[in-house]
C-alpha cells in the first residue's frame, strides 16, 4: 500500500514545470522591487502610491499566529515577487500570438486556451506566475458590456472603477498578508458586469505558479452592478517542488442592488510529498461585500491541494435582504493542513446566510473549520444556518470545529450544527459486497458526504471536483 | 458450486461457528434456519468477506478458495449478499450506486460496461418486474427508505447484478405479506439451473413462497439436522427449543 | 492596583502563619499574577468577557487583604428550608461552620492548611491570584465505599460589611473508590462590588459519583470566577448543574479530564439574566481514554441588556476511540441589546467517535405564542409558559428528585 501511495503522489498530475524564459524582479521585499513591479506593469502614479502606502503599513504589522497550522518562519527577503514569461512582456493581441509553450502548459492542465473558445463557452483568463497571459472571449463579452480582463489592464483602461472599488472590501491595512498583497500584487482578474446584465457565460481564471522561489500575489476584483449576475470559476495548480511557496492572494467582490455573484474555486495547488516536504502555503484573503439591497454572494470552494490552506471567504451583508452563502469541501491527506471556513457579518435587515462545510482528513493531516457568524443589533430579522460535518479516516489525523457565534439581535435566529464521524466498516463492506474496491467505495461514500456542496458547482467544475475528491484520498484507505 | 468444510469462526475468542459443513450445487436452493445467536448472520458475513472474524477450515466457491478473495472479488465472481440490515449511504444516488456496482462487476468479468442509457433501460425493466417504485432509485441509497423498501431494493440489486450465488440474510424479517410475495417472486424468477440460493431465515413463512430443495437447522454454530422442505414445517410446529 | 496588591500581599503574609513551602509558592504565584494581571479579551478564552475591563468598570478601589481574625455572624434564614443537609458555611470568605450531623464521622475527613502547588494551567492568571491570596485551603475526603446520607451544602455568603474586596477560596474534594456525594453550592450575597475567585478541585476515583449543583440566584453586584477542575477515573460519573443568574458577572469554567474508561460527565446549565448582567460558562471536556462519554446542555434567557456566553470544547485524544460527546447550547433573546455568544468547539484526533454539537439563538417562536393565545392565554402568560418550558428541559436533567424540586422552586418553575 505504501508503494502504491507514493506512486499516486508522483501522479500529482499538474506537477510538471514549463521551461520558459522569465523576467524576474530582484529577490526581496523593498521599495525598489515595488517600483519595479509597478513600472513593469506600466502603472499610473496613483497605483504606485497606493502600493507604497500598503508597504509603509506593512512595516507596522505582524504576521498573525492564531491559526492552528504552524509553519516555519517565512523569509520575505528570499522570495521573488515578480516573475513573468519573457514572451508575454509584450502582450499578444490574441491567443494565436501566444508563446506555444504557454499554450502547451495550459493544454496539459486541461485548459486548452484555443479550444476553449470553440468548445464549451467559458471565458478564461490565464495567470502564469505573476502575469495574466491570455483572456479569451473578450469580443463576445464586450458586446454586452462585460469587462473581463487582467487587473493590470483594468488599472490602465478602467482606472475609475479600480480606484473606486480596489480596497473597498479588504482595506489596505486589513491584516499582514492582505497588506503584503496590496503592496506587491502582480496580476489577477478584473470583472465588471454592467447594470441589468446577466453574464452570458461562465468566467474563469486559471492560476499557475511555475517559477521556483516565487511568491504568487494575485488580486481579483469583481463588481456586479445593479441587477446583474455573474458566475466565476477559479482553478489553481503548481509544479512539484521541494520548497514551500507562498501564495497570498486577495479577492474582492462587490454586489450592488439586486446583483448576484457566484464564486467557485477548485484549489489544487501542489500539496507537498507524502512526507510533507514542499507544497504551497495558500494564505488567501477573500471577501465579498453585499453592498446593495437584495444582493447575493455565494462562495463555493473545493480545497484539496496546498501544504497549508488558510482562508476564510467571507460575506459582509450590508444591504437589506442580502444573502451570503458558503459551501466548502476541504480535504487533507498525508501531512497537509487546513484552517478554513468563513465569516458572515450581518449588518443589514433581513439578511440571510448559510454555511455548509464538509471537512475530510486522512493520513497525518489536520483540518480545522473556523467560522464567525455575527449578527449585529441592527440586523433585524436575520438568519443564519450552519452545518459543519467532519469525516476522519484513521486516528493519526485531526478534525476540529471552531465556530464563533455572536447574536445581538432578538429578532434574528442562528442555528449551528456540527458532527464528526468516520466511514463505517459496515458501509465499506456493503459497497465492496456490490463489487467496488475499497478505494472506489471510499470515493463513492465521500462524494455522497460532499454532495450538498458538489451540487453547487457549475457542471464543468463539478465533474472535475468529484474526480479530485477521489484522487485526493487515494492511498488513505487500507 | 459452494463447498464449506469444517468451518470454524471466532470473534474476540468467542466461538460462533464450529465444524460447519455445507455443500450447495448449481441450481439448488438451500434454507438455513436457526434461532437468534445460532450463527446465521456470521455465516453470511464470512461468505461475503467481512473482516473481524478468526476463521479456519475451507470454503470453496467454484473450486476457488474464498479466503483468498477480497469482498469485492467475491462479488465479481458472482456472490451476492442481500443484507439483513441494508446500509444507508447519505448523498449517494441509488441509481449511480447500482450503475457503479454493475459496471465494476461487468468489468471484472471482461464484459462491456453499460452506458447510462443501457443501464436505465435495464433498471426500468427490473424495477417493473419487482413493482419497485422507480422514482425511489433517484433518492439517496436507502436513506429514508422504509424497512420493506430497503429489502426490496436489495432484491432489485440482486436481479440487476444477476449473481450465481445469492445469500438472503433474513430478507423476510420486517416484511408485510405483500412485500414478502414480491421478494419471493423476485427470487423465483431468478431460479435457474446455474443459479443457487442460500436463504437464511428465522421463520418458515418465506419458505411457503420459495420452495427450498434442502433445509438445514443451525444451532450453536453447527448444522444439527438436514432434510427436505418438510423439516421446516416440523421445526415450526415444535419450536427450536424442543427440537433437540 | 499593583501598589495595592503588593501592600495587601505583604499584610497577608505578616498576619498569617503559612508554612515555609506555602509562603514560597505564594510569592511565586503572586509575582506571576503581577506579571500577567487580570485576563482581558486578547486572551482567546476571555474573548467574549474582558474581565480586566469588567473589574475596572464595576469595582472602585479593589483591595486584596481580608481580615479573617474575627468571626462573622451567620444569617440562619439563608439556610435551605425543607432539605436535610450537611453544611460548610463561608461568610465573607471565612469558614464559620462545618457540620456533618447526618454522617458517620470516620467516613469523612476534612483537612486544612494543605501544601499549595503551582497551578497546572500556567496561562490562567486567576489561579495564581487564588494561590497567592487564599488563606485556608480545604480538602474534603469521602472515604472508600461511603455514600453521604444527605447532601452537603457549601454556603458562600457575603454580607453588607464586604465592599470592593477580592475573596479567594480553594476547596478540594476527593471521592474515594465507590463513594458518592451530592454537593450543592449555594451563593447568597448582600455585599457590593467584590471580586470572588473560587477554585474547586474535584477528584473522582473509580466508580464514584458526584452530583454537583451550583446555585447563584440572588441579584448582587459582585464579579465572580469559578474554576472547577475535575478528574475522573474508571466508571466515575459527574453530574453538574449550573443556575447562573444572580451576580453581576460570573464566569464558570469547568475543566473535566476523563482519564478512566467508561467515565462520563454531564454538564447542564441555565442562564437567566436581566439588566446589565454578563455571565459565561466555559466547558473543556477532555476525552483521554476509550469509551468515555460527555453531554453538555446549556440554555439561556436574556432580558434588558444582558449578555451570555457559552464556550464549550470537546477534545478527543487519538487514544480515545468510542468516545461519545454531545453538546447543545440555546438562547432566547428577549430584548434589543441582549447578546448571546457561543463558541462550540470540537478538537478530534480519533476516528471511531460520535461527536456533535449544536448552537441556536433567537427570539421566542411567535407562532407558538399565537397558538397559546388562541387557547386563551394573554401574551405575557404565553411568553412565560414558553420560557419555562424552554428552561425546564435543562432542569429535568437533574437526576436527584429532591434537589430537582428545590431548584424548580428557586426558579419558580413549579407547575
Amino acid at each position: 500500500m505504501r508503494e502504491k501511495q507514493i506512486d499516486k503522489l508522483k501522479d500529482y498530475k499538474y506537477g510538471f514545470t514549463t521551461d520558459i524564459e522569465n523576467i524576474r524582479a530582484p529577490k526581496g521585499l523593498n521599495k525598489e522591487v515595488i517600483e519595479f513591479i509597478s513600472k513593469a506593469k506600466k502603472e499610473p502614479k496613483w497605483m504606485l502610491d497606493w502600493r507604497m502606502k500598503a508597504f509603509e503599513r506593512l512595516k507596522n504589522l505582524k504576521e498573525p499566529n492564531w491559526q492552528k497550522p504552524k509553519y516555519p518562519k517565512i523569509d520575505y527577503q528570499d522570495i521573488y515577487y515578480y516573475s513573468a514569461p519573457k514572451s508575454a512582456s509584450e502582450k499578444p493581441k490574441n491567443i494565436d500570438e501566444l508563446d506555444p509553450k504557454l499554450l502547451e502548459t495550459y493544454k496539459k492542465l486541461g485548459i486548452p486556451l484555443q479550444e476553449q473558445q470553440r468548445l464549451n463557452g467559458i471565458a478564461v483568463d490565464a495567470v502564469f506566475d505573476s502575469v495574466s497571459v491570455a483572456t479569451t472571449f473578450k469580443d463576445k463579452l464586450n458586446e454586452v458590456g462585460v469587462i473581463f480582463c487582467s487587473i493590470s489592464e483594468a488599472i490602465q483602461k478602467h482606472p475609475e472603477l479600480v480606484k473606486k472599488y480596489l480596497g473597498s472590501v479588504i482595506p489596505l491595512t486589513d491584516h499582514y498578508f492582505a497588506t503584503l498583497n496590496s503592496a506587491v500584487f502582480t496580476d489577477g482578474s478584473f470583472v465588471y458586469i454592467p447594470p441589468g446584465v446577466k453574464c452570458p457565460m461562465e468566467l474563469s481564471t486559471y492560476f499557475r505558479i511555475n517559477a521556483s522561489q516565487t511568491g504568487q500575489f494575485e488580486r481579483t476584483l469583481i463588481i456586479a452592478d445593479k441587477g446583474s449576475y455573474v458566475s466565476y470559476l477559479e482553478g489553481c495548480t503548481a509544479p512539484m517542488r521541494d520548497e514551500n511557496q507562498l501564495h497570498a492572494a486577495n479577492v474582492e467582490l462587490v454586489a450592488l442592488d439586486n446583483a448576484e455573484i457566484k464564486y467557485s474555486t477548485v484549489q489544487n495547488w501542489y500539496p507537498g510529498d507524502e512526507n510533507g516536504k514542499g507544497g504551497i502555503y495558500n494564505f488567501v484573503t477573500k471577501r465579498g461585500l453585499c453592498k446593495g439591497t437584495n444582493s447575493k454572494i455565494s462562495w463555493t470552494q473545493v480545497e484539496t491541494g496546498s501544504a497549508i490552506t488558510w482562508k476564510y471567504p467571507s460575506c459582509v451583508l450590508q444591504g437589506d435582504n442580502s444573502i451570503g452563502e458558503f459551501y466548502s469541501i476541504a480535504i487533507t491527506n498525508n501531512y497537509q493542513k487546513a484552517d478554513t471556513g468563513t465569516k458572515m457579518i450581518h449588518l443589514g435587515k433581513n439578511t440571510k446566510s448559510k454555511i455548509i462545510s464538509k471537512g475530510i482528513s486522512a493520513g497525518f493531516s489536520d483540518m480545522t473549520y473556523r467560522g464567525l457568524v455575527d449578527i449585529s443589533s441592527k440586523a433585524k430579522h436575520s438568519t443564519n444556518y450552519t452545518q459543519c460535518d467532519s469525516l476522519l479516516m484513521g486516528n493519526k489525523c485531526g478534525a476540529h470545529t471552531v465556530p464563533y457565534i455572536k447574536n445581538k439581535n432578538p429578532e434574528s435566529n442562528i442555528a449551528h450544527e456540527a458532527t464528526t464521524s468516520k466511514i463505517s466498516e459496515e458501509q465499506l463492506h456493503y459497497c465492496q459486497q456490490r463489487g467496488l474496491n475499497p478505494e472506489e467505495a471510499v470515493g463513492l461514500i465521500v462524494n455522497g458526504f460532499c454532495k450538498e456542496v458538489l451540487q453547487q458547482l457549475p457542471m464543468e467544475f463539478a465533474v472535475e471536483a468529484q474526480k479530485l475528491v477521489g484522487i485526493s484520498l487515494e492511498g488513505s484507505v487500507g | 458450486m459452494l463447498k464449506i468444510k469444517n468451518l470454524k469462526a471466532d470473534i474476540d475468542s468467542k466461538s460462533i461457528l464450529n465444524n460447519f459443513n455445507l455443500e450447495i450445487k448449481s441450481g439448488e436452493v438451500h434454507a438455513i434456519m436457526g434461532p437468534n445467536g445460532s450463527g446465521k448472520s456470521t455465516l453470511s458475513n464470512i461468505l461475503s468477506g467481512k473482516k473481524g472474524y478468526d476463521v479456519s477450515g475451507e470454503i470453496l466457491f467454484e473450486n476457488k478458495n474464498l479466503f483468498e478473495l477480497e469482498t469485492e472479488e467475491r462479488a465479481h465472481k458472482g456472490i451476492f449478499l442481500a443484507f439483513q440490515y441494508p446500509l444507508e449511504i447519505p448523498g449517494v444516488n441509488t441509481n449511480i450506486f447500482l450503475k457503479t456496482s454493475l459496471n465494476a462487476i461487468r468489468k471484472a468479468r471482461g464484459e462491456k460496461e453499460l452506458d447510462a442509457i443501457e443501464f436505465l433501460k435495464l433498471v426500468k425493466i427490473k424495477a417493473k418486474e419487482l413493482k419497485f417504485d422507480e422514482e425511489k432509485l433517484n433518492r439517496q441509497l436507502n436513506v429514508g427508505f422504509s424497512g420493506g423498501e430497503k429489502k426490496k431494493n436489495e432484491i432489485l440489486q440482486m436481479s440487476i447484478l444477476n449473481p450465481k450465488l445469492s445469500i438472503l440474510d433474513e430478507t423476510d424479517s420486517g416484511l408485510d405479506i405483500d412485500a414478502l410475495k414480491i421478494v419471493a417472486d423476485g427470487v423465483n424468477s431468478l431460479r435457474k439451473k446455474d443459479n443457487s440460493f442460500l436463504i437464511i431465515t428465522h421463520y418458515q413463512r418465506l419458505l411457503d413462497y420459495i420452495k427450498p430443495d434442502y433445509v438445514h437447522v443451525l444451532m450453536n454454530g453447527k448444522i444439527i439436522k438436514s432434510g427436505g422442505p418438510e423439516l421446516a414445517l416440523e421445526l415450526e410446529k415444535k419450536g427450536y427449543e424442543n427440537f433437540n | 492596583m499593583e501598589e495595592q496588591l503588593k501592600i495587601d500581599f505583604e499584610k497577608l503574609l505578616e498576619n498569617s502563619n503559612f508554612s515555609k513551602n506555602n509562603v514560597e509558592i505564594k510569592r511565586k504565584s503572586f509575582n506571576n499574577f503581577i506579571e500577567k494581571g487580570f485576563p482581558n479579551r486578547r486572551e482567546e478564552s476571555w474573548k467574549f468577557s474582558d474581565l480586566n475591563q469588567i473589574i475596572s468598570k464595576n469595582i472602585k478601589n479593589l483591595s486584596f487583604y481580608n481580615d479573617l481574625s474575627k468571626p462573622n455572624k451567620i444569617d440562619q434564614s439563608i439556610f435551605i428550608d425543607g432539605l436535610e443537609h450537611n453544611k460548610l458555611v463561608f461568610v465573607n470568605g471565612r469558614i464559620e461552620k462545618i457540620e456533618f450531623d447526618y454522617e458517620e464521622k470516620n467516613k469523612i475527613e476534612i483537612l486544612d492548611d494543605l501544601f499549595l502547588e503551582k497551578p497546572k494551567n500556567a496561562n490562567n492568571s486567576l489561579l495564581f491570584l487564588n494561590n497567592a491570596f487564599v488563606s485556608k485551603y480545604f480538602k474534603l475526603i469521602v472515604k472508600k465505599n461511603y455514600s453521604l446520607q444527605k447532601p452537603l451544602v457549601i454556603y458562600n455568603i457575603t454580607n453588607k460589611d464586604l465592599v470592593s474586596k477580592s475573596i479567594n477560596l480553594k476547596v478540594d474534594i476527593l471521592l474515594e473508590e465507590n463513594s458518592s456525594l451530592k454537593l450543592i453550592e449555594f451563593s447568597d450575597d448582600k455585599s457590593t462590588t467584590n471580586f470572588i475567585n473560587i477554585n474547586y478541585n474535584l477528584d473522582l476515583q473509580k466508580n464514584s459519583f458526584l452530583k454537583n449543583y451550583k446555585i447563584d440566584n440572588n441579584s448582587n453586584s459582585n464579579i465572580k470566577y469559578y474554576f472547577n477542575n475535575i478528574s475522573q477515573d474508571n466508571n466515575s460519573i459527574s453530574e453538574i448543574f449550573l443556575l447562573s443568574s444572580g451576580s453581576e458577572f460570573i464566569k464558570n469554567e469547568i475543566n473535566c479530564n476523563l482519564n478512566g474508561k467508561y467515565a462520563s460527565a454531564f454538564v447542564n446549565g441555565v442562564f437567566i439574566l436581566n439588566k446589565t448582567k454578563h455571565h459565561e460558562i466555559k466547558t473543556n471536556i477532555n476525552h483521554l481514554v476509550e469509551n468515555t462519554k460527555s453531554y453538555q446542555l446549556i440554555k439561556g434567557v436574556l432580558e434588558d441588556t444582558s449578555k451570555a456566553v457559552y464556550q464549550g470544547k470537546i477534545f478527543v485524544d487519538s487514544k480515545a476511540q468510542k468516545t461519545d460527546g454531545y453538546q447543545l447550547s440555546k438562547a432566547i433573546l428577549l430584548n434589543d441589546n441582549t447578546e448571546f455568544n457561543a463558541k462550540p468547539e470540537l478538537e478530534i484526533y480519533a476516528d471511531d467517535v460520535k461527536c456533535s454539537h449544536g448552537s441556536a439563538s433567537g427570539s421566542l417562536n411567535e407562532d407558538s405564542i399565537f397558538y397559546l393565545m388562541s387557547r386563551g392565554l394573554n401574551y405575557k402568560e404565553a411568553k412565560k409558559l414558553l420560557i419555562n418550558g424552554f428552561l425546564l428541559d435543562v432542569v429535568e436533567k437533574i437526576t436527584d428528585f429532591e434537589i430537582k424540586n428545590l431548584i424548580k422552586n428557586i426558579m419558580s418553575l413549579k407547575q
